[in-house]
């Protein structure tokens, strides 16, 4: 799983602000704003990953249970598929 | 079809701009630059749509003119080229008040520009509008200006020079008169929605959003809900006001 060519990821003002590129300005209308670990997952899946793998990375990053992180990975991976980010 | 090109200078930027229709180089006129130094041409940006791209574009739309086209291209051209050197476009209606540029910010058809025109109003030979469309903003020794560009607007009221920027306002319409200090955090997606933004260049994109950044850091914004009145401008003025 792969977050699209064509997105990018900046902080503006303390935020982390998703913006389309090139051709996928015409796909996706608008902005997107992340807090600290959702720009840590987009971060990660700028290369291809799995979901396991994203949780594993979380704990490893953040003091949480595995439960918080699955649920927060899967979160998360919802609202990026949602948005047609995903390959 | 009269092709021509000319040297202008626009917000600080030398610019070789060639036009085919006769909206965008009246419209320029005022930012003619009569005798170009030696190295105008070395240094100048070129904005250049392909001979006839006006023409074609317009006839795919019903009730389109050349005109509109090359006026909105050019200024889109001219909005990135801005990028490069350290400047935005915020849609919006500039007045400038002893000094000081006062950007009023909203969508077509809220009336930033009937906000500023009360301005006008209230404070007579001390304010004008500097641009009441499309305002150029830009750092340059550590501080940001406000410019007029010959892309203002329907109305096209600008004028060829520059102003400090004051404050950033987004407008909205409200019963009332009330303005609110805003967070950069807040106010990124409003200013988001009122420039450039679909770019198709990444490091324009990055740039975009580096100088956006800047901007929301280091000038005060603010939100202001307000009617037609004259306590609207006093409402906003003395909240927003530098001097």
């Amino acid at each position: 799983m792969k977050i699209k060519e064509g997105y990018i990821l900046k902080e503006v003002a303390g935020s982390n602000v998703v913006l389309p590129v090139g051709e996928e300005v015409l796909n996706f209308n608008g902005m997107a704003s992340l807090n600290a670990a959702g720009a840590f997952l987009f971060k990660k899946m700028q290369e291809d990953v799995t979901e396991e793998q994203l949780v594993q990375a979380l704990l490893d990053t953040y003091e949480i249970d595995a439960e918080t992180a699955e649920r927060d990975v899967a979160k998360f991976v919802n609202k990026i598929k949602g948005a047609g980010l995903i390959e | 079809m009269n092709r021509q090109t000319s040297r202008y200078r626009v917000a600080d930027i030398n610019l070789i701009m060639t036009t085919e229709c006769e909206r965008t180089e009246k419209r320029a006129e005022k930012y003619l630059v009569k005798s170009p130094g030696i190295d105008f041409d070395k240094t100048a940006e070129v904005i250049e749509l392909p001979a006839g791209m006006a023409e074609e574009e317009s006839s795919k739309y019903v009730g389109v003119q050349p005109d509109d086209v090359e006026y909105m291209l050019t200024g889109r051209a001219f909005y990135t080229i801005l990028l490069k050197y350290y400047g935005l476009m915020l849609h919006s209606s500039a007045v400038v008040v002893d000094g000081y540029a006062y950007l009023f910010s909203a969508d077509s058809g809220t009336g930033k520009s009937t906000h500023t025109e009360l301005w006008l109003k209230y404070f007579k030979d001390r304010a004008f509008i500097i641009n009441d469309d499309k305002p150029a903003l830009r750092k340059t020794d550590g501080k940001w200006y406000v410019y007029g560009t010959p892309w203002s607007g329907k109305n096209n009221i600008n004028v060829n020079t520059r102003a400090e920027l004051g404050a950033i306002v987004f407008l909205e319409r409200s019963e009332n008169n009330w303005i609110e200090k805003m967070t950069p955090q807040e106010a990124i997606p409003k200013f988001m929605a009122q420039t450039v933004r679909k770019l198709q260049r990444k490091e324009d994109i990055s740039a975009m959003l580096s100088i956006l950044s800047a901007v929301l850091e280091e000038n005060p914004i603010y939100r202001l809900g307000c009617d037609i009145s004259e306590e609207a401008v006093i409402t906003s003025y003395e909240a927003i006001r530098k001097v």
